[in-house]
């Protein structure tokens, strides 16, 4: 067994705590129509209430609490191939390194305010919807360590110059637009309606989607390098 | 600013900024090392203009106020509140950057990567009581002018708790720095940069009593918790990115002594 064939193992991981985060999506009520900011605080503490809807928000953020910290083993498969690239230092190693637990971290700060909320639904409504806002407002604007992952890996692959670099510039200027796309949701504080709101366009569906196509673009990619330094390191041997 | 390989390399452009950064782009050595420091001067401007300036919650508040007092606190910077802590969690995961500069000062060290490795850590958990936290809970405070006072209390005093209370962080990782620098061979820092850790360290030995005074010079607002503890830091700051801008121009990339700076 190889190191490569290790690296291999985590990354098949990836599929299954992709399909695990799309099941929990699309399980927890507030996000397939997601819950508006003009909510009242009786209509929040009625979602959580609901009978309908209490199983699933506590299911759902359970199995976001297992696996939000999945994507860690990529990104540290991320930055082993930072290492091979033709830099004089290891500061993009170390910002990679340092932004992969952050993430992560704040997803699950917003994932106990949900299940906080929904712990005791008939807690008065008040503190229902002070919970419920402490959630969206963690999971929708907390996006700088996302936008410093992509800025820092585009910066390493630009700045990675050898014959046969890890990955494409392409890749590069992919992550400057996904870390793009990411800016107009740290701005969902200051409205209640319209796209930048938390249940906008921006800050919901293309913040989530450009996150989600990120995941899958750079699994492909790490897998094609994987895969190359794999043949690569057979042919040394 | 650049000291590279003399002779074979074209000569650095004058002329306009944007000229010289293209040319350390595609001829500086040291250019990733050069990154992370203009990464820390900018950041660090820029957290003052927003906590200072734009979000106006340094210098902090008193944490005596009533909860009508503390709604109307909240209502008073609204706006810079919402756009203030808005841009804070874009710029906030440039720390990674940051740390990661300060790390590799350690790893430059004649000492064991378990020290850069520690601060590294240690300093990427930071942010989250350094500034996220206070980021969520203080937009959550300004989006809902009517929300209850009682409640916008409690907001307000988990804002400035997680903002100054959380002191293991800061005090292990400058203990952790202070460490690497004197036990050095490298020359990396000078050994009274050690002892200024260690000052940086104590104050957060100070600040604990924030968590039971809420008057006084050990309140989250005193003299003793925020005023000396802030020019300690602003003073450690500066000194560590001077410091740090001298190691960049003093680099060699080997593994032995750094060499000092000729003149």
């Amino acid at each position: 067994m190889s190191r490569a064939d290790g690296e291999r193992i985590l990354l098949w991981t990836l599929p299954v705590v992709g399909v695990v985060w799309l099941s929990a999506f699309l399980l927890f009520p507030g996000f397939v129509q997601p819950m508006s900011p003009t909510m009242s605080a009786e209509e929040v503490a009625a979602f959580y209430r609901d009978p309908e809807n209490l199983p699933r928000i506590r299911a759902s953020m359970i199995l976001f609490n297992w696996f939000a910290v999945g994507l860690i083993p990529i990104l540290a498969l991320i930055v082993l191939q930072i290492r091979r690239m033709a830099h004089r230092t290891p500061i993009f190693s170390y910002s990679l390194l340092a932004c992969a637990a952050g993430g992560p971290t704040i997803f699950l700060m917003a994932n106990l305010f949900w299940l906080l909320a929904a712990f005791r639904p008939t807690r008065d409504p008040q503190l229902t919807l002070m919970f419920n806002d402490l959630a969206w407002v963690t999971f929708s604007t907390q996006v700088g360590f996302l936008i410093a992952q992509s800025v820092i890996l585009a910066l390493a692959i630009y700045l990675d110059r050898q014959q046969r670099p890890v990955f494409g510039r392409w890749v590069a200027h992919f992550n400057l637009v996904v870390a793009a796309l990411l800016v107009p949701a740290a701005f969902a504080g200051t409205a209640m309606t319209g796209p930048i709101a938390w249940d906008g366009l921006l800050t919901f569906w293309v913040r989530n989607i450009a996150i989600g196509v990120w995941i899958v673009v750079m699994a492909v990619v790490l897998a094609r390098a994987i895969s190359r330094q794999r043949a690569d390191e057979a042919v040394a041997a | 600013m650049s000291d590279s390989a003399a002779g074979t390399l074209p000569e650095e452009r004058s002329g306009s900024l944007l000229r010289k950064v293209a040319w350390h782009w595609r001829y500086d050595e040291k250019r990733e090392l050069w990154i992370g420091w203009w990464t820390l001067v900018v950041f660090y401007n820029l957290y003052g203009l927003l906590f200072f300036v734009i979000t106006r919650t340094q210098p902090p508040p008193q944490p005596s106020l009533s909860p009508a007092e503390i709604a109307q606190w909240f209502a008073d910077r609204h706006h810079g509140l919402l756009y203030g802590y808005a841009i804070v969690s874009i710029v906030g995961g440039a720390t990674a950057v940051m740390n990661a500069t300060l790390a590799y000062s350690m790893r430059r060290m004649s000492v064991s990567r378990a020290f850069a490795y520690s601060y590294l850590v240690i300093y990427a958990l930071a942010t989250l009581p350094g500034m996220l936290i206070m980021g969520v809970v203080c937009s959550v405070g300004a989006m809902r002018p009517d929300r209850d006072p009682a409640l916008m209390s409690w907001l307000y005093d988990f804002a400035f708790l997680s903002f100054e209370g959380t002191m293991g962080v800061f005090l292990i990782g400058s203990l952790v720095w202070m460490a690497a620098v004197l036990l050095d061979e490298n020359r990396v820092f000078p050994k009274w940069f050690g002892y200024l850790n260690l000052c940086n360290a104590l104050t957060e030995v100070v600040v604990a009593p924030a968590w039971i005074f809420q008057d006084g010079v050990f309140a989250w607002d005193g003299e003793i918790a925020w005023w000396i503890n802030m020019g300690v830091f602003v003073t450690y700051t500066t000194v560590f990115l001077t410091l740090l801008r001298r190691l960049i121009l003093r680099e060699d990339f080997g593994t032995g002594p750094l060499p000092e700076l000729s003149q």
